[in-house]
């Protein structure tokens, strides 16, 4: 029973490959857009917020 | 599996913006509206002085968003604000929890919240402690050296910090050691872009109350941020398994009855 469960929710290597990588890209790029985007109007948006998270801001 | 891990990143960090935007509101933001006065009451001394070199390069290049780009769009004072910082938190929350799953699962690492812990803690040390080591958080209206190259180094350190911190507690071997500490030092070794003479108004205590307070809040946020992420992948991991012990258990006593 526990080898039947166990397979139910583990995932094959393909599969985490696919999630491992989808998960890094959109990561990175979320990190991007709210840290170190420089276009003027994402730069207002989150000011505060790179403030106080310490990305390099002005 | 693909979805459980943005299901996690999402909770998490949702979870870790929530905290760290309800810190920054009373610890942070207080201190950033505080150096803006500085910064714009030294603004117009500036150009009334007509100091053309680098005091007025400085207010240029530091305060496009303050008070120099008029055209370009800001939120307004008060709650939108408040909730643009919201915002951006919760993106960059989402952002590095799924940063974090990618990096446990490409680890082998199982996401139990002691690791999920242990790893955002490490993402502390990588994206924001060691950043601030040579660029220490500043306010709006103090001096620095040009973006692009401060923000070159921050991803340099945070990365080499990572590898270095991946290398010591994963890879058991004195060579993978050595690597590793010099992965986190050479972005110190090779040193910050720092501004040649960055004069600021803004007085050293606030200066130094809101760098220590960044820090504060920063660690709030990876702590919440790991635990989040192990509390959420933990339970949709027993209820994967409680349905189908029920779906399995369902399906003996059909063929019990048959």
């Amino acid at each position: 029973m526990s080898t039947l469960t166990n397979q139910a929710y583990a995932a094959t290597p393909s599969q985490r490959l696919v999630a491992i990588l989808i998960a890094a890209t959109f990561g990175l790029a979320l990190v991007f857009i709210s840290g170190f985007a420089s276009p003027e109007t994402i730069h207002n948006a989150a000011h505060d917020w790179r403030h106080s998270h310490n990305f390099p801001c002005h | 599996m693909i979805l459980r891990v943005l299901k996690a990143a999402l909770v998490a960090g949702f979870l870790a913006a929530c905290v760290a935007a309800t810190l920054q509101t009373f610890l942070t933001s207080p201190l950033i509206l505080q150096a803006e006065t500085y910064e714009k009451a030294a603004a117009p001394e500036a150009h009334a002085a007509g100091l053309g070199g680098l005091l007025h390069l400085a207010h240029v290049q530091h305060a496009p968003s303050d008070s120099a780009d008029e055209s370009a769009w800001e939120p307004s004072e008060g709650f939108p604000r408040i909730a643009f910082t919201a915002l951006a938190t919760l993106v960059s929350g989402v952002g590095y929890a799924l940063i974090l799953a990618a990096l446990i699962l490409a680890a082998g690492r199982r996401f139990d919240m002691q690791t999920t812990l242990r790893w955002a803690i490490g993402g502390f040390l990588a994206a924001s402690l060691a950043p601030a080591v040579g660029l220490p958080p500043e306010l709006p209206g103090m001096g620095g050296a040009h973006l692009a190259e401060r923000q070159i180094w921050w991803i340099c350190t945070a990365a080499g910090t990572a590898l270095g911190l991946y290398l010591i507690t994963n890879v058991r071997h004195h060579a993978a050691i050595g690597i590793g500490i010099l992965a986190i030092v050479l972005p110190h070794l090779i040193g910050a872009p720092h501004a040649e003479a960055a004069a600021s108004d803004v007085p050293a205590v606030l200066a130094a109350q809101f760098a220590a307070r960044s820090l504060a809040v920063a660690f709030a946020f990876w702590a919440t941020l790991g635990l989040g992420l192990g509390w959420y992948w933990t339970r949709q991991e027993d209820r994967t398994r409680s349905g189908f012990l029920t779906q399995a258990a369902s399906v003996t006593g059909e063929r019990k009855a048959v």
